[in-house]
């Protein structure tokens, strides 16, 4: 469970990134932090794993005061996942790097190997184990990146722009582990400006928008909401603007209902 | 990553940015020189005190401390090593730690001096100024890039940084060689990406033609002016003055 | 009629890296047109960006590893002569910008390519304004590439190709670290480019962003042409569907309620809803 309390933070004085940013996130969520760039998303996400302190207000995970923890602590239960895998990976062996987090967290050697050996089958990188992270290719780079982060189980997932770069075959896959992992009942945070994977596969969406929360609630209601989305310089996903274009009674993010809608309309 | 930040260029109009770099570089080449000749913490803070005008009217002291204060660990580290090094050869205490003293703020005007010259100059000024001292471009080139690009390997540092503290890597943690060892997983994405990136670079500097012919032509030819020759002269005459201080005063 | 080369001829091309056994492109033939405003796409690892750097000579120039067949850029076959020669017909935009440019302004920036050429200073100068208006960016002019969002900062690419007057734009994936906001406001600068007369070449997956503009699409799938032709052909082919690029949902809705025949393809929700209404009325 997240909350965030009244938060404000500036990188330098005059640049307010975030002002005064209150929400929360309980547990088992699956959330996207949308908005565009330079909204204050990855600054607020900084947060949650402690890298970043607010400067007024507080940040609680799990009932611990973000500011009385250390990194290391907070890490432990929200599992960060960065951008670009590049910036992480640097161990000689796939299986290194897998059980980096794991050596860092003092887990024992004993379980340590089992996620590792977890990890190395539900990404499917069983084969590379002793090769280096350098001869993968993007995707499975960006794949261990993930897997060494999800390796050490933390409760909170949250990751920082996962579908840049990825083809529609990658997304479908990276929906449907990230649901496999909400059903499991970790709480999962996507930031993201994919309007369209926030659309098919992620039901609560908070819009974020030059520092501040402008609208926080269902994906379905919020991404057809003409007056949010222009407001956080938003493009609409592709099935609300066909929904409006056509002139539906309720425009709608899913496909199925769209297509109902207009069968429906036509007889 | 704080020291790096007093190397990085930022575009300014201040009457210091608008120097040649050429005069700039004489200041810089005669007062470095000055700053390792002399060991006398008096002389060494004059020298110092030089490049603080050129801070200030460069409007560049904001960065330009943020390198001071990141050296302090350097700083710390010289002195150490230098006082241990003198009560070794058994000089007493007092010479021991003014020696310590001496050998930072050398240190650290070096590092003022050198800034103050990095702040406030371009890297592609700072190319043409050396292909028009007959310095062949491909070297002044590289010059300019790796000055470009100190920022940009800050910027990057520090999100590596981020990244492995998110994985529970804690860089304070341990004996003096564990720390060190801390630092394996930060240096080797960054010099991982740094090879990537030049990649990238050159494949998008031979985009735009780059050695498509021997004699390139530059937008910008620089051209010492007034304010530039009253510089070099200041700079010049200032040089002599602190020099002679060495015979008039016998000060080592 | 005489029948000259076409502006961009690929000739059987297959190539691998030096360090890679598997080719990477297997036997591509595809020729452009000037005027051709091509949309280029397919799954991750197919070989779109390769193919890109064969269009402007930095494979095989610089990369070295095995490259057989014949690409001729404006009649200049790109095996034999220097990369430069090749990149002022054909520019090539790169994904992140933070790598692309590496001036302290934009200014600097754009005069790059034309500094090298050695062109005199007056026309250095007067490419520089003219390409920066021509992207609408002149008022960025004096700024440093740093301060600028990314959506200027490729937008200061683009300019910075167009100085060197190339008959062919090439662009991998531009919009890709880009918001959407960002993306729709570099391509609507590219469409402006093709009016003008500018061959465009680009890669994507934001298909439905697109769609309406492309005047062709090429799909590639491992390392081969899968699929080449008018947008309309190709979006709605099944085998388009089967190799898994981001059918616009336009697209996709149309399919579902039955329409797809030539002549009812509506590539976008504008297209969308008039086939409906026209439907309504007949």
């Amino acid at each position: 469970m997240i909350v965030v309390r009244d938060v404000s933070y500036a990188y330098e004085p005059g640049r307010q990134v975030l002002d005064s940013v209150s929400l929360s996130i309980g547990d088992g969520e699956l959330v996207a932090l949308i908005g565009e760039n330079g909204a204050g998303k990855t600054t607020l996400v900084k947060h949650f794993n402690g890298l970043l302190k607010p400067q007024r207000g507080t940040v609680t995970v799990d009932g611990t005061d973000t500011r009385e923890a250390t990194v290391a602590t907070l890490a432990r239960k929200v599992g960060l996942v960065f951008q670009n895998p590049d910036h992480q990976l640097f161990a000689e062996t796939v299986e290194k790097e897998l059980s980096f987090a794991l050596a860092n967290f003092g887990v024992p050697a004993g379980e340590a190997s089992r996620r590792v050996e977890w990890a190395l089958e539900a990404f499917e990188l069983g084969e590379y184990r002793n090769r280096s992270p350098l001869t993968l290719s993007g995707g499975e780079r960006k794949r261990l990146a993930l897997a060494s982060v999800l390796c050490y189980d933390p409760q909170i997932i949250v990751m920082d722009e996962p579908t840049t770069g990825q083809d529609s075959r990658q997304k479908s896959r990276l929906a449907s582990l990230l649901t496999r992992l909400n059903d499991s009942g970790k709480t999962v945070i996507t930031v993201t400006h994919d309007m369209e994977f926030v659309a098919e596969f992620i039901p609560r969406t908070i819009i974020m928008s030059r520092g501040k929360v402008l609208a926080d609630g269902r994906s379905a209601d919020l991404l057809v909401n003409r007056a949010y989305l222009e407001s956080a310089s938003l493009l609409p996903p592709q099935l609300a603007e066909i929904s409006w274009e056509l002139g539906l009674a309720e425009p709608s993010i899913d496909l199925e209902a769209v297509v109902n809608a207009v069968r429906g309309a036509r007889r | 990553m704080k020291t790096l930040q007093g190397f990085g260029y930022r575009r300014g109009t201040s009457a210091v940015h608008r120097l040649d770099p050429r005069s700039k570089m004489i200041y810089v080449l005669l007062f470095a020189a000055l700053a390792v000749y002399f060991a006398n913490l008096l002389v060494l803070l004059l020298i110092f005190a030089s490049s603080l005008p050129l801070v200030a009217l460069g409007k560049v002291s904001d960065r330009w401390s943020r390198s001071i204060r990141g050296s302090l660990f350097f700083i710390v580290f010289i002195f150490t090593f230098n006082f241990i090094a003198m009560i070794f050869m058994s000089y007493p205490l007092l010479d021991a730690a003014l020696s310590g003293i001496s050998m930072s703020l050398r240190f650290i005007t070096l590092i003022s001096v050198f800034s103050a010259f990095f702040l406030t100059t371009s890297p592609e000024d700072l190319a043409q100024s050396m292909v028009q001292l007959r310095v062949p471009y491909d070297y002044a080139l590289t010059f300019n890039m790796a000055m470009r690009f100190v920022p940009t390997l800050s910027r990057e540092a520090q999100i590596i940084i981020d990244a492995q503290r998110s994985r529970g890597l804690e860089l304070e943690k341990g004996s003096l060689i564990q720390r060190v060892k801390n630092y394996v997983p930060i240096l080797i994405p960054l010099i991982i990406s740094s090879f990537r990136r030049a990649e990238l670079v050159a494949d998008a500097m031979e985009s735009r033609a780059f050695g498509a012919s021997k004699k390139r032509c530059p937008l910008y030819v620089l051209t010492l002016r007034g304010g530039d020759y009253a510089f070099i002269a200041v700079t010049v005459v200032s040089f002599l003055l602190i020099l002679s201080l060495r015979f008039v005063l016998g000060v080592p | 009629m005489v029948i000259g080369l076409a502006l961009i001829e690929v000739r059987g091309v297959s190539y691998s890296y030096p360090d890679s056994p598997s080719p990477c492109l297997i036997d591509v033939s595809f020729s452009a047109e000037e005027g051709e405003f091509i949309l280029v796409t397919g799954p991750s690892g197919c070989g779109k960006t390769t193919f890109c750097k064969c269009l402007n000579g930095l494979i095989p120039n610089s990369y070295g590893g095995s490259f057989t067949g014949d690409v001729l850029i404006d009649g200049i076959p790109t095996t034999s002569s220097p990369i430069h020669e090749i990149a002022r017909r054909a520019g090539l935009v790169f994904q992140n910008p933070e790598n692309e440019l590496f001036c302290t302004s934009v200014e600097r920036e754009v005069a790059f390519g034309p500094e090298n050429l050695a062109l005199p200073r007056e026309e250095i100068r007067r490419r520089v304004s003219e390409a920066l208006s021509t992207v609408g960016i002149s008022h960025l002019m004096h700024k440093s590439p740093e301060e600028l969002s990314g959506g200027e900062q490729q937008k200061v690419a683009i300019a910075a190709l167009l100085a060197m007057k190339p008959k062919v734009l090439v662009l991998d994936e531009p919009t890709a670290n880009l918001d959407p906001v960002s993306a729709k406001s570099v391509i609507s600068v590219l469409s402006r480019l093709n009016a003008s007369g500018v061959t465009i070449i680009i890669v994507e997956h934001r298909l439905e962003m697109l769609a309406e503009i492309a005047s062709r699409c090429m799909i590639l799938d491992c390392g081969r042409i899968a699929l080449d032709g008018s947008p309309r052909e190709v979006l709605y082919s099944d085998l388009a569907e089967r190799i898994g690029v981001g059918i616009p949902k336009a697209i996709v809705v149309a399919k579902r309620l039955g329409r797809g025949l030539p002549g009812d393809r509506p590539l976008s929700s504008r297209e969308l809803a008039s086939a409906l209404r026209r439907g309504e009325a007949a």
